[in-house]
């Protein structure tokens, strides 16, 4: 009997709402970059006698959330102390959600490692608040080997949202997709900037491996989870997890057991390490916070809430294949995120043919907002223009590569008159005319080509391209290929 | 009379209309003080120089013809865990020694707001756990009426300075009888307000669902004053409630016992032995004289309240309290020991900072909230407190106001029960029930006991959620048959012989 050994991951994602003042108190969220303990407040930094409000704005975020990941939103919501000890936490103990959370039962559907869709379940989605931030002193900032560690309370009380999946993701590949599902949502949503790098989404990961009867898929055995801490990208997730299920599915095929822990994912070494044992359990104590009234979330909230949710991810590019006939991968691309959604949908209603413009996206936009470091936002060719260059493309008024001289120009700041003007095209392209005129000088010039042509000595075509292209340099691109070429061959064939 | 001895009222009105000054009310309170406090050790803090500014304000104010506000020039005395910006809140704890506020409770911004000049901040038990004053970290308060007595507690600094004479009005706390038993055994009005009447913003919290301030006065007419002034709705107290709040001294003028009915509680018999004779004697004769004034007495039965509701609150208000307390770990403020790690940090300062009442309860609570004992305390405990809302609920069906003693005896003597907390415990059976469901109650002065040295004895009134006005007028009718609250005779005041 052979038998495989099966991942069973599930990740908790910490989600930094964007709210613009604390989950409890008035203090400002806006943490980075502000000089250590400016943020603060009496109740963010848990003085005496000090006690928390809640900012209902953070419950607007969190129903949103978790509307759009198709929870079940509780109606009467608690908050609950979970009680340690540390000095990043300066009441002793954070006030999150226990047993009544805010948002519970949901799923969300990622392209899973075969390309079929996979639908992952949402545990829950809870509120609380993030905790300070420990700067330790050792040089590589851990605290390991530090003489001493100071604490910032900028970050403490800063909403969060934790949302937790069932176990379904099986691959380190598909909880890559899980957190960029993830990510791409609470922007969408406006919930979070979701941004990894900068801590504003955190993936903490649960995972074991089972082994299995590779012929009938018995679960043989389950191996003991550990949980992996520090994963600051997507790419780190996906790395992290790869290490750890060989590292598991090599000690369990060696005959060896693996310990509950947390482990701490070193992204240099590519390595997880050791960081606790959770033999011994940390009883939380969660007991409903007395401080804070049971929430109430009302039908009214439910319900403008779910009508101002906007078109989610995957609903957006299901409708870019069916309505504009994008294949999967342009309509996903246009639906990565709303800036580059309305940006391409504005474009086409301005007329602009949606493959060509979906392919221009995908290509000049974002080459030049790479090179130039714009965003969507600010990107300074507005959908109107591009949507009109394109048409000129389609439309035989511009070959593609006067076109991309074009938005080079409009890229840099001009209107698209003045674009065209400095690329040497005039805005209303060369008439049949035009093109006649040009061809009947070529064909003057170059008698002795078209007496060669005329007397079947081009049986590859390559001289007719060759006064194609002369044409085609005298009109400064403006001319349309195909139509200079018909008109070539046909004054070839009249002359004869 | 000496102005230290005038009621709050009288304050106001003789300083509005210019026959003394606020700055003379002052000094008059700040003598009566320096002469008493040896004896008595009621303040943690006596803040004469800010006092005096504060009069001085005031008397400018009038001067001007400015509107100081309903307690214009008032010198009170606030519990040591409500905060006062600039000045030290320790809580009578050593774990706090230092440290200082940077902001005002919300009672501390509207007593400022009406007028009123602070002079000094209170003994109590420590984190206002305790019916003694005695578990203070600094030295116990003495009974103005007995110094060889406690004055109760755990507000029996802010109940003391009242009945010495030293202000005519005080801030306490009461969690489970907090301001209740100390006015009882000093001989004082207290009340504890509605829970959610007012805000808890800078009262360090010792159990968050329990703890109201509240007022003490020598006049019924000072505790409405009072109460109206600190009664407000407050957005920075998630548990305040935002109902608008009578003028609490509107009913005084116009009160009557006719046509109400006052409960007298059918378990109580049963608990006679529990109970000193002389104050079922006083509670006798204040429902004969509701009797007299045209109240009916009818009978209620609240069997789980009094059996129940002293482990019910013995498990709820510690669970509540180690939470709240868990913050003093010595890395941000007050008392922190230097140590090598973090743990030795946290065992060093909570060791040497927390006395050992306030250490028993943190323990009590920890273990209520372990998981595996949850349910069997914290959840069972909290079951029987909705069962005791609904007892009261039920009662309040059959009658207006419901008596009870404040407390089983009067004043115990210092050290009798220090070293015995269940019986310290029982200090509080009849006071707690009301806590547990969030109710107002008032204790008055029913009458002192015989012999050499009479103590007062409490007589305590209940009402529904937001029955302030009902206690205040029963307050106001018995306060013209039993008289006002009398300054203890102690130092100058003795020889004018103050007893009943």
């Amino acid at each position: 009997m052979t038998s495989r050994y099966i991942p069973v991951i599930g990740l908790e994602i910490h989600v930094q709402l964007s709210t613009a003042t604390k989950i409890f108190c008035p203090c400002s969220t806006d943490y980075i970059g502000a000089e250590p303990n400016t943020n603060v407040c009496p109740v963010c930094l848990g003085l005496p006698g000090s006690l928390p409000v809640l900012n209902k704005k953070a419950v607007e975020l969190g129903v949103r959330a978790g509307l759009a990941l198709s929870c079940t939103i509780r109606n009467h919501t608690v908050f609950h102390r979970k009680n340690y000890f540390y000095p990043d936490l300066p009441k002793a103990y954070q006030i999150s959600q226990y047993d009544l959370p805010l948002a519970e039962g949901g799923e969300i559907y990622i392209p899973g490692d075969d390309g079929r869709p996979r639908r992952i379940r949402i545990t829950r989605l809870h509120l609380e608040e993030d905790a300070g931030k420990l700067v330790h002193s050792a040089a590589d900032g851990r605290l390991e080997g530090a003489a001493f560690s100071f604490v910032d309370y900028n970050r403490g009380g800063v909403p969060l949202a934790e949302i937790v999946s069932e176990p379904d993701i099986t691959s380190p590949g598909e909880a890559r997709e899980y957190v960029a599902r993830i990510r791409q949502t609470v922007r969408y949503l406006g919930v979070s900037d979701g941004d990894m790098e900068r801590g504003s989404l955190r993936v903490d990961a649960n995972v074991s491996v089972k082994k299995t009867d590779a012929a009938t898929g018995e679960v043989l055995c389950w191996g003991e989870r550990t949980e992996i801490k520090n994963m600051n990208s997507l790419r780190a997730v996906e790395r992290a997890l790869e290490y750890e299920i060989r590292r598991q599915t090599a000690v369990l095929a060696e005959g060896g057991t693996l310990e509950r822990e947390t482990r701490h994912w070193n992204d240099g070494e590519g390595v997880t390490t050791s960081m606790r044992s959770k033999e011994a359990a940390n009883d939380y104590r969660y007991f409903p916070d007395p401080d804070i009234p049971p929430i109430v979330v009302t039908e009214e909230l439910l319900e403008s809430t779910r009508n101002s949710l906007p078109e989610l991810p995957w609903a957006k590019e299901r409708r870019f294949g069916e309505e504009y006939g994008l294949p999967e991968a342009d309509a996903a691309f246009m639906a990565e995120s709303l800036p580059v959604a309305l940006y391409f949908e504005e474009c086409v209603k301005s007329g602009a043919s949606p493959l060509r413009a979906a392919n221009w996206i995908r290509t000049e936009v974002f080459r030049v907002m790479n090179e130039k470091g714009f965003s969507m936002d600010s990107f300074p060719v507005k959908p109107s223009a591009l949507a009109e260059l394109v048409s000129m493309v389609d439309g035989g008024k511009l070959s593609t590569t006067v076109a991309r001289e074009v938005f080079a120009h409009l890229a840099g700041g001009r209107s698209l008159k003045d674009a065209l003007a400095a690329a040497g095209a005039s805005p209303g392209g060369l008439s049949a005319e035009d093109v006649e005129k040009m061809v009947e000088k070529v064909l003057t010039v170059n008698g002795d080509v078209v007496e060669e042509i005329r007397s079947g000595r081009d049986p590859k075509g390559k001289k007719i391209k060759f006064l194609a292209g002369l044409v085609m340099r005298d009109a400064r691109g403006q001319a349309d290929a195909a139509a200079v070429s018909g008109i070539l061959e046909r004054r070839l064939k009249e002359g004869r | 009379m000496e102005l230290f001895a005038l009621s709050a009222a009288e304050m106001v009105r003789g300083i509005k209309e210019k026959d003394f000054s606020a700055s003379e009310v002052f000094a008059s309170c700040l003598s009566r003080i320096e002469a008493l406090e040896p004896e008595l050790s009621a303040l943690l803090a006596l803040t004469a120089g800010r006092g005096r500014e504060e009069a001085a304000r005031v008397d400018g104010m009038i001067a001007r013809g400015g509107e100081p506000g309903p307690l214009a020039g008032v010198p009170v005395v606030l519990k040591d865990n409500m905060c006062l910006r600039g000045v030290p809140a320790t809580c009578a704890s050593r774990i706090l020694e230092g440290w200082i506020p940077p902001y005002d409770a919300k009672a501390a911004e509207l007593l400022a707001g009406a007028g009123a000049v602070f002079a000094g901040k209170a003994n109590m038990d420590e984190f206002a756990m305790g019916s003694s004053t005695e578990f203070s970290a600094f030295h116990p308060t003495s009974n103005p009426w007995d110094t060889g007595r406690v004055p109760g507690g755990s507000s029996g600094g802010s109940a003391a300075a009242v009945a010495a004479g030293y202000v005519p009005l005080a801030l306490g706390s009461d969690t489970g009888g907090s301001i209740r038993q100390p006015a009882s055994y000093c001989g004082l009005y207290g009340l504890k307000p509605t829970y959610g009447l007012v805000s808890r913003w800078g009262l360090v919290a010792f159990a968050s669902s329990l703890d109201q301030i509240g007022p003490f006065a020598r006049t019924v007419e000072d505790l409405a004053l009072l109460l109206s002034v600190i009664a407000a709705p407050d957005a920075r107290d998630g548990t305040c409630s935002r109902r608008e709040r009578p003028d609490y001294t509107a009913p005084l003028a116009a009160s009557s016992l006719r046509g109400k009915r006052i409960a007298v509680v059918k378990e109580l018999d049963a608990m006679r032995s529990s109970v000193d004779s002389e104050v079922r004697r006083v509670l006798e004769n204040t429902l004969n004289l509701c009797r007299d004034e045209g109240a009916e007495i009818v009978e209620v039965s609240l069997p789980v309240s009094l059996e129940f509701g002293l482990p019910c609150y013995y498990i709820l208000a510690p669970a509540e309290a180690s939470s709240n307390l868990a913050r003093f770990d010595g890395v941000r403020y007050g008392l922190s020991r230097r140590e090598d790690s973090l743990l030795d940090l946290y065992f060093s300062t909570r060791g040497a900072g927390f006395g050992a009442e306030v250490k028993r309860r943190i323990l009590t609570g920890t273990y209520v909230l372990s998981s595996g004992y949850y349910d069997a305390y914290y959840l069972t405990a909290q079951k029987v407190r909705s069962l005791m809302k609904a007892e009261f609920r039920k009662a309040f069906g059959r009658c207006d106001l419901i008596a009870l003693p404040t407390a089983p005896t009067p004043a115990f003597k210092k050290s009798e029960l220090v070293d015995d907390p269940v019986r310290m415990y029982l200090a509080d059976v009849f006071t707690l029930p009301v806590n547990l469901a969030e109710l107002p109650a008032l204790s008055l002065n029913g009458g002192f006991t015989g012999g050499e040295k009479p103590l007062p004895v409490g007589v305590q009134f209940i009402a529904p959620q937001w029955g302030e006005p009902e206690l205040l007028n029963a307050a106001a009718v018995l306060e013209r048959r039993l008289g006002k609250a009398p300054i203890a005779p102690l130092g100058a005041a003795a020889e004018g012989g103050n007893s009943r």
